[in-house]
């Protein structure tokens, strides 16, 4: 299983996916930090591979609210992940994968409700709880997985 | 739109897609006489200037590369010639290759993200790159492969693909081996067959019948297609050195835009970009990109804006050929930099960024520090010439629907491949805001 967290490291809650790929990490599961252009995503699976994808985003729930998606059943809600304008996000990445037909086999996106996305701010301490416990939970699953 | 001869017609587009940034465009019209175009530009002002002041010289890389996430190399490279300038630094003739290298892989990756996933889809009628990607697969993944190819020599050179943090004044932290650069050289192969074969698909697009009579800007150095360095040329007898800049160039801030629009001073509205390098710089092209620019049928003068697309891939071409060129004869500099003995000193420089002319000024104190940091990027340049263009544009296409009038709009706007994160990252603080 691939785990890839997915953000801006200097813009607060924007750092969710990032902060999960490292958590996971410190609790000994592989885990990789993806920042900037979200179009490399494309090239980091192959289509046996089951996926997550770990990225703040924006839909309205609560600060915090950890929302799933299986990105094979749809698209991906593409206003909830557009936070760069520099770049494609996480959204736009999967769809044109999907498109290309360069989905993997699984693909799960959880989604980390931010409101603060300020340059150098601080992470919400709801932001945080969540990080946490999507963490340990993605290690749980990884754990079984490995055992199993 | 037939009926509509007599009433008011308006057409807004209340955020601009496939630009970077946040703008809305606005075009009012009585009939199918154009009264009204603004390129409103809303994305907040960023204060980059004002950061500036107070941090020390070696600072200014790093802190300008943070303006952009697709051209940080553009603002790297004005900001350390400016200070060079300024200080009175000589580079090793190496590193000043190695910067055109490093600046190349910048065109590759913006241009190849403009041409395929931008602008491609107003050509080929579709809302956006995905459902292109639906019918044009290859055409997509040869954009993805070619963008991949940009970052990977960004990340050799500059550290990481976005924000490098190599670049210093007086040279590079840190220089690549020779093998780690020669490893390059297959991708770069692939990447010049690629953007060759990209020239040719897109001179095959339909384009409007649109052509402007504009200043074209750019630098033209002695020798060599303009990245880094050259004289500041226009079509209408402009040749200075960029010192001179501020002599000849205005600010002004409109109400309806948070980014300044330039002018030439008591000339008005110029044209930056790939379309003013082309024109004023053909010659200075290496003969494969001047042999596929005769072969897409491409003019010098080039005066038609939709035609960018053609001439942004046969820049592509160029900046793989430079690459493998600069690659196939680089020798490792024995030091990465040189050293740089802090005095008090103004310098300003211009170079290509992908979109256009970028020009910066600094003032420094005799502690190193910026007391004044002036930025100028190039869609604030290009921000009146985009309005003028919209005036006479939609005048030609008024009597269409609104919404294909709407879409060509768009397309025209995605001309310029606009950048409005950059534009507005130097507002002063008096905003006057509608």
């Amino acid at each position: 299983m691939l785990i890839l967290g997915c953000g801006n490291p200097d813009r607060a809650d924007d750092a969710a996916g990032l902060l999960v790929a490292a958590r996971l990490r410190e609790l000994g599961i592989d885990a990789h930090a993806r920042s900037g252009d979200m179009l490399a995503l494309i090239d980091e699976w192959n289509s046996e591979q089951a996926v997550i994808l770990v990225d703040a985003v924006v839909s309205g729930s609560a600060r915090g609210a950890i929302t799933t998606w299986d990105a094979r059943r749809g698209a991906l809600p593409a206003d909830c992940f557009s936070c760069s304008t520099h770049a494609l996000g996480v959204a736009e990445a999967v769809e044109l994968a999907r498109a290309l037909g360069r989905l993997p086999r699984k693909l799960i996106v959880y989604g980390i409700e931010a409101t603060n996305f300020e340059p150098g701010g601080s992470l919400s301490p709801e932001v945080a709880t969540a990080v946490e416990r999507l963490a340990q939970d993605l290690a749980a699953t990884a754990r079984l997985l490995n055992s199993a | 739109m037939s009926d509509t001869t007599h009433k008011s017609r308006t057409i807004k587009v209340d955020c601009l897609a496939r630009v970077e940034g946040e703008g809305a465009l606005f075009v009012k019209l009585k009939g199918d006489k154009v009264t009204e175009v603004k390129l409103k530009i809303f994305e907040p002002p960023r204060l980059f200037e004002a950061f500036l002041r107070g941090r020390h010289f070696s600072e200014a890389p790093d802190i300008t590369a943070r303006i952009c996430g697709i051209c940080p190399i553009a603002y790297q490279m004005s900001a350390v010639h400016a200070i060079e300038r300024a200080l009175g630094v000589v580079i090793d003739p190496a590193v000043r290759l190695l910067r055109r290298l490093f600046y190349c892989a910048e065109w590759i990756e913006s241009h190849a993200l403009h041409v395929f996933l931008l602008h491609a889809p107003d050509f080929l009628g579709y809302p956006d790159a995905i459902q292109m990607a639906r019918d044009h697969r290859e055409l997509v993944e040869t954009g993805l492969r070619l963008k991949k190819i940009g970052n990977r020599v960004v990340s050799l050179m500059g550290g990481r693909e976005i924000h490098p943090v190599s670049a210093c004044v007086g040279g590079f932290y840190k220089v690549p081996a020779e093998p780690e650069l020669r490893e390059l050289t297959e991708d770069l192969k692939w990447a010049l067959d690629a953007s060759l074969k990209t020239a040719r698909v897109v001179a095959g697009f339909d384009f409007p019948d649109f052509e402007q009579d504009y200043e074209f800007v750019s630098l033209c150095p002695t020798d060599e297609y303009p990245l880094n360095e050259g004289r500041l040329v226009s079509n209408n007898g402009l040749d200075i050195d960029v010192a001179e800049y501020e002599d000849h160039f205005i600010e002004q801030h409109m109400k309806h835009s948070n980014a300044l629009h330039s002018m030439l001073r008591g000339r008005g509205s110029y044209l930056v970009g790939p379309l003013a390098r082309y024109n004023l710089n053909f010659a200075r092209f290496p003969e494969v990109a001047q042999q596929i620019s005769r072969d897409c049928g491409l003019t010098v003068p080039c005066r038609n804006p939709f035609k960018s697309i053609v001439v942004r891939s046969v820049e592509m071409v160029f900046a793989c050929a430079e690459a493998m060129r600069i690659i196939e004869a680089y020798a490792r500099p024995e030091s990465p930099r040189v050293p740089v003995a802090v005095h008090a000193g103004v310098g300003s420089a211009a170079t290509e960024a992908p979109r256009g002319t970028l020009y910066h000024r600094y003032s420094i104190d005799d502690r190193g520090l910026i007391r004044f940091a002036k930025i100028v990027p190039p869609t604030s340049q290009n921000q009146k010439r985009i309005e003028e263009d919209l005036w006479h544009f939609v005048s030609q296409v008024a009597s269409r629907p609104t919404d294909e009038v709407t879409w060509k709009c768009e397309q025209a706007v995605r001309n310029y491949d606009p950048c409005i994160s950059c534009a507005t990252h130097f507002l002063r603080l008096q905003i006057e805001r509608e």
